[in-house]
């Protein structure tokens, strides 16, 4: 109170003294002989009507419970809302109420709407002073229980409970069934009275796949080769060189990256770089390509620094796992770091809720979960264990915060590449310290002409200045990653009223999720932040959760929607699952497979339902019984993503560039970074693409850069347009939309008419081109199909009919210019953007 | 769980829409589930049918616009004891000088809306304008105050306003999106439909420098002539009705048939719109065409004059260069001779083609500036001194469509920094604005990962003191 007291004019203090003086003076002379009757009579009289006309809308059983407080009865404000008792009889200066009405403190105001007149505060402030007389009795039920989540009944739902695998069901002389996942479907299907679309054909089954597993579809050579393989291995062939290719780490790492929230800027505010972000991204795909069990990226990506590692590789892949708990968004130039604190902690228990649990837990920032058996104890046992651990720190000057980074292990490629680097620095350095001698013995008495050289050496100095100071903050042979640590001071978190880290409720212990959990809290010493334990927690095999969301996932993104269709939440609320038995068959299978990615999308592209048509005609029974296709009687079609719209079309154009990973930023060309050299004045330097890598515009569209505000940069665009999820946003499964923007895309952009010139130019060369081989050829390229016979036709008419204007405008008929006409019409096609 | 938007199948529609549309008329439903964009009936009767917002990004400062301060009048210079939390004391504002006013702020019109001399043209509208004095927000950073100011929320991707109605009331014209954007900041964000289908984002528009460029990202093919985009596009269509007609099972076909062609009639009617030189010179100059100072954002305005009659739901305009921190007296009359014409002509030219009834018009900040100083070089004299940012209270205005003009709700201590009356949180601000277009608050939501989302969170109460 303070503050506000010194804040008020002395006037207004003597005035507000006075007036609780004269209360307080009142109530005590009046409280022995006023007798219980007398307290309530001025209740009666003076305190129900103002609480009526002012409080009660908001505070009662007939209106509103905001913040949990009721003032209809005397246990209402007794029990008290959300930041405890309202009113302490007899101690003016202790009753919230009376906080509040007196407008002091700005994060209890009340009435919201504006002050009251000074003489009803003075009413409620007696009112109090004279213990709060108060015999109303409560008329409605009370609030009902804040601490009551119930989690015996809450373990009951389905998602809580242990994952049991079910016998497969054995479906006699039913040649349909390739394996157990078409033995769970086809059973369903025949209760159902459903029947299986037809099989896909082969052209339609290899673009699915290739599409699905590496996000590429098929060249030409690849469909030839499969079209010609008639052995009964044909398939299985395929399966193997897509899992075995790098494309399909690239492909799935990203799938992963959604659920992150990556980027490579940190932060809204200015264009801060996450310069070692990328170290993460290429730890994914590493880590898909060599089939890393999904236990141990558990484990890595929750505490990989508190593993034990046998090599510095280890240790270093371990490091950079963490990244997975820093890297999503954090308001780094908030002047409130204490709310800045306990923000990215929500964002931390929220991620890892939703990314391996499917648990929404940033509602119980606040609040029990309303749905779900998540109580405050639950949140704030894990927002302890974040809390614990190092995430973020404060520049010395200025407002700014960053996140931590740490130093890796250096591994020989690193010294190498160090070394390299100081070779390129070393001149810079010798040619600074000559100009500098150069300059120090200039005459000081300056003459015109001596003033000119000085200007000359200044300003050569401060170039080359600034050209090491970016090669030193640069510098490969000292390699970093955005990374956690334990806090020196693991300590357990209070309860934050409402979330407002000034208003805090009790200690609670850290420990994990009670509803998801099967014995007993794990013993989390004073020294440790809990991560290991909470990592272990997840990664357990007894865990209800975190194989049945991992295996949903993966089954999402193959077949169009998750056997559970709310991929990020498994709670009371969510969908349950269109097929229980095999869902649990497939998360015990896939613990019992080593939690193997790869075994189980082998397990599940191999089934005959994955190679179903998509196009199965919808007739009107089907219509009635399944038209949303919940028991899976066709394939779903889905749309290209914008990452393999952009990546097909590269491919389909010859100009693909193999990515091998590296800073998506370009952060090598020193025109990009300003705010270097680094001085005690500084705050973070940052980025501006003004110059890209010249390989950016061909490279994989996950190798591209990531940023928060803006426009993705150059190709990049590409994914504002075509749904890449904001990267504030976790989305396990991608919104899927068609608004006219994109069409407008498709018409228009440049992108599009240059890779259209790319395919035609590739087509053309070489002597002889026949425009019906053109077009064949273009079908494959973009449709993973031959066309058919109208469809030559209709090209064939079109061609001709852009060559006839070619001729009218009497510009050169290019046979060229007009296939590359045709093409850029399919790349706008619906079919272009389909995996069937 | 993020859901597809278009086709907006029916039950999508069903599954998502929570309670929010439960009274829709069935009729609506059908028409909505073919198209997200359809009109859709309101809640409540609508006062207002559309919104132009505009955006005064930086943080205008009230006090010397709107809302005068005897006190720090005449304390200017002095330190004055405010009652700032530590987490909000800078080194540059530490000393705590009042900074008064230098241009007069007086009561205007009938009404006596008091708006400063800098704004002449505002004050000759003053009888039009219902200022709120007693706006607060919860964040001192632009990024997380303009978020806040545009979706509700500080931290999170959420869907913005103008998505939010668009959501609800859908567009009356079938060429154009339900929400456009004029020259929109870099956070994308701010007019992002984040959850909501994507048919419900903003359109970012930026007036074109030259004839030839676009206003719209991608909206023309320069390389092409009409013919062979015309002839482009047929084809397009064609392979798009045969691969349809193999695969009638896929939703999202018809859906990108139908948007190909709403891109298409786009093409065309956009640049028409955008051209403002068929309007008479008496209009353009009314917005300020023409003059060196306020050229650029009376362009913007009757573009989203035009925009808004042509149908659009949420036009928003930023206008931006409000971020004083140093210099406010020098640096503020030229921002407000850039804005003071144009806003102005948008309520004058609404008003004489009958539009301004069911128009709502709603001018502000992200968040306003402190009473007292900032003086970021820590020597420059008083005259020289900025202000900084304060969301704790600061003003904001709206016209037309359902508000009572020429009142002033709400008031502030007499430092200009805590709301003592008539509060409006912009939660509360948000739940109005939704209200005159006929949409509750608490009903217009969205199911995601098993909860209902609205705009105005679990708060947001309607300031019904200034509903006409």
């Amino acid at each position: 109170m303070a503050g506000p007291v010194a804040y008020l004019q002395l006037g207004m203090v003597f005035d507000r003294l006075c007036l609780i003086f004269r209360a307080a003076v009142m109530a005590a002379l009046a409280l022995p002989c006023l007798a219980q009757s007398g307290g309530e009579s001025f209740f009666k009289a003076e305190v129900e009507p103002l609480l009526r006309a002012r409080c009660l809308e908001c505070h009662s059983h007939a209106g509103k419970i905001k913040g949990g407080l009721v003032l209809d009865s005397r246990a209402g404000w007794q029990s008290g809302g959300d930041s405890g008792p309202a009113i302490q009889p007899g101690q003016v200066g202790k009753s919230r109420l009376i906080e509040a009405v007196r407008y002091g403190n700005p994060h209890l105001a009340m009435p919201p709407k504006g002050k009251l007149p000074a003489a009803e505060i003075a009413i409620l402030e007696r009112w109090v002073a004279m213990g709060a007389p108060d015999p109303r009795v409560a008329a409605a039920a009370p609030v009902a229980a804040k601490s009551g989540v119930d989690i015996e009944a809450g373990r009951r739902h389905w998602a809580y409970q242990p994952v049991v695998a079910p016998p497969v069901p054995a479906l006699q002389k039913d040649p349909w069934p390739h394996n157990e996942v078409d033995a769970f479907l086809k059973r369903r299907l025949d209760q159902a009275g459903l029947v299986p679309a037809a099989d896909a054909d082969a052209h339609e089954w290899l673009r699915r796949i290739s599409l699905d597993l590496t996000g590429l579809p098929p060249t030409e050579e690849e469909i030839a080769d499969f079209i010609a393989d008639d052995s009964a291995q044909a398939r299985a062939k395929v399966i193997e060189r897509l899992l075995g290719s790098r494309a399909y780490g690239e492909r799935w790492a990203r799938h992963w990256l959604d659920l992150v929230g990556y980027a490579e800027q940190i932060g809204t505010e200015g264009k801060v770089f996450a310069e070692h972000a990328w170290r993460y991204r290429d730890y994914l795909v590493e880590s898909f390509n060599t089939d890393k069990s999904y236990q141990r990226l558990v484990m890595e990506q929750l505490a990989g620094d508190l593993l034990p590692a046998s090599t510095p590789r280890e240790r270093r892949a371990n490091l950079i796992a963490t990244g997975f708990l820093l890297l999503g968004d954090v308001d780094i130039n908030a002047i409130d770091k204490l709310k800045m604190e306990v923000d990215f902690i929500d964002a931390q228990v929220s991620k890892v809720g939703t990314a391996f649990l499917g648990m929404t837990l940033g509602c119980v920032r606040c609040h029990d979960h309303k749905f779900d058996a998540i109580g405050l104890q639950d949140y704030y046992g894990l927002a302890g264990i974040m809390r614990s651990s190092k995430t973020t720190f404060k520049t010395p000057h200025g407002i700014w915060s960053n996140v931590q980074r740490v130093a890796l292990p250096i591994l020989p490629e690193d010294e190498e590449a160090g070394r390299l680097h100081e070779a390129q620095l070393r001149p810079k350095r010798d040619e600074l310290a000559a100009l500098q001698a150069r300059l120090k013995a200039l005459p000081t008495k300056a003459g015109p002409q001596e003033q000119k050289q000085r200007d000359e050496l200044s300003s050569r100095i401060a170039k080359l200045e600034l050209a090491i100071a970016h090669g030193e903050y640069f510098h490969p042979g000292r390699p970093k990653a955005i990374a956690v640590e334990d806090a020196a001071q693991p300590a357990d978190m209070r309860i934050t009223i409402r979330g407002n880290p000034y208003a805090l409720g009790a200690s609670v212990p850290r420990g994990l999720v009670r509803v998801a959990s099967w014995e007993e809290q794990p013993k989390i010493a004073a020294n440790q932040s809990g991560r290991l334990q909470l990592a272990q927690w997840i990664a357990d095999a007894r865990h209800p959760l975190t194989a049945r969301v991992a295996v949903n996932r993966i089954w999402q993104k193959l077949f169009g929607e998750g056997l559970v269709r709310s991929v990020d939440y498994f709670g009371v609320r969510g969908d349950r699952p269109t097929h229980p038995e095999l869902l649990d068959y497939l998360a015990a299978r896939f613990m019992r497979e080593g939690w193997s990615p790869k075994a189980l999308i082998r397990l599940l592209v191999s089934s005959r339902a994955y190679a179903m048509r998509s196009s199965a005609a919808l007739d009107g029974r089907l219509a009635k019984v399944d038209a949303d296709n919940r028991l899976l009687w066709r394939m779903n079609a889905q749309r290209l993503d914008a990452e393999s719209i952009r990546d097909a079309m590269l491919l389909a154009s010859g100009r693909l560039v193999s990515g091998q990973g590296r800073p998506g930023l370009p952060l090598e060309f020193a025109e990009n970074v300003s705010g270097l050299p680094i001085t005690a004045k500084s705050n973070h330097p940052q980025f501006a693409i003004k110059t890209e890598r010249a390989t950016q515009a061909f490279e994989r569209t996950l190798y591209l850069p990531v940023v928060r505000t803006g426009t993705q940069p150059g190709s990049a665009r590409l994914r504002d347009i075509f749904d890449f999820p904001q990267p504030a946003q976790l989305a396990g499964k991608r919104s899927e939309t068609t608004v006219p923007t994109q069409s407008l895309y498709l018409l228009n952009a440049e992108l599009i008419a240059q890779r259209a010139d790319d395919v035609a130019a590739l087509l053309c060369r070489g002597a002889g081109f026949d425009e019906r081989v053109g077009i064949s050829r273009l079908w494959l390229r973009l449709f993973s199909r031959p066309p058919q016979p109208a469809e030559v036709q209709e090209s064939l008419a079109f061609l001709a009919q852009v060559r006839a204007e070619q001729v009218r405008a009497a510009k050169p008929d290019e046979p060229q210019a007009a296939l590359s006409e045709l093409a850029r019409a399919l790349m706008a096609t619906g079919e272009f953007l389909r995996r069937p | 769980m993020i859901p597809p938007s278009a086709p907006f199948s029916r039950r999508h529609l069903l599954q998502h829409a929570g309670a929010g549309f439960g009274a829709m008329a069935l009729q609506g439903l059908l028409q909505a589930a073919s198209n997200p964009l359809a009109p859709r009936r309101a809640h409540l009767r609508p006062r207002a049918k559309r919104v132009i917002f505009l955006y005064m990004s930086g943080g205008p400062s009230q006090m010397d616009l709107f809302d005068p301060k005897p006190l720090i009048q005449r304390r200017h210079g002095q330190s004055i004891q405010a009652p700032l939390p530590d987490r909000d004391k800078h080194e540059s504002t530490e000393r705590m000088l009042a900074l008064g006013t230098e241009i007069p702020v007086r009561p205007r019109g009938q009404s006596g809306v008091t708006i400063s001399d800098l704004l002449p043209h505002t004050a000759a509208i003053a009888d039009e304008i219902c200022l709120l004095r007693a706006v607060h927000a919860d964040n001192n950073q632009h990024g997380p105050a303009a978020l806040q100011f545009h979706t509700g929320a500080l931290t999170e991707a959420r869907p913005s306003l103008g998505s939010w109605i668009s959501y609800g009331l859908g567009t009356e014209n079938e060429s154009l999106p339900g929400f456009l954007t004029i020259h929109p900041g870099i956070d994308t964000r701010l007019y992002g439909s984040s959850f909501l289908p994507a048919a419900h984002q903003g359109t970012p528009v930026v007036l074109p420098a030259k004839a030839s460029d676009p206003a719209i990202d991608f909206l023309t093919d320069n390389q092409s002539d009409v013919g062979s985009q015309r002839r482009r596009f047929e084809f397009i269509q064609r392979m798009n009705r045969r691969l349809l007609e193999r695969e009638p099972a896929d939703p999202r076909l018809e859906g990108m048939i139908h948007s190909m062609e709403t891109a298409f009639r786009m093409q065309s009617a956009a640049p028409q719109l955008v051209d403002l030189s068929n309007e008479s010179p008496a209009t353009q100059r009314l917005y300020g065409i023409g003059e060196p100072n306020t050229d650029r954002n009376g362009r913007a305005l009757l573009l989203a004059r035009r925009l808004s009659e042509a149908g659009v739901r949420f036009v928003q305009v930023t206008l931006d260069g409000w971020d004083h921190h140093g210099g406010i007296r020098a640096a503020l009359p030229k921002s407000c001779a850039a804005s003071d014409k144009p806003c102005a002509g948008l309520i004058r030219d609404l008003k004489s083609r009958g539009l301004l009834e069911d128009t709502l018009v709603v001018w502000s900040g992200e968040f306003g500036r402190t009473p007292w100083s900032q003086d970021l070089s820590r020597t420059a004299p008083i005259e020289k001194h900025g202000r900084e940012h304060q969301p704790d209270s600061f003003c904001s205005w709206m016209a037309g469509g359902g508000v009572r003009g020429g009142l002033m709700h709400g008031q502030t201590d007499e430092f200009g920094y805590r709301p003592v009356e008539g509060r409006v949180h912009l939660h509360d601000l948000h739940a109005t604005i939704l209200h005159l277009l006929g949409l509750d608050h608490e009903r217009l939501t969205w199911r995601q990962l098993g909860r209902d989302y609205r705009l105005t969170d679990v708060y947001g109460e309607v300031v019904r003191e200034i509903l006409a």
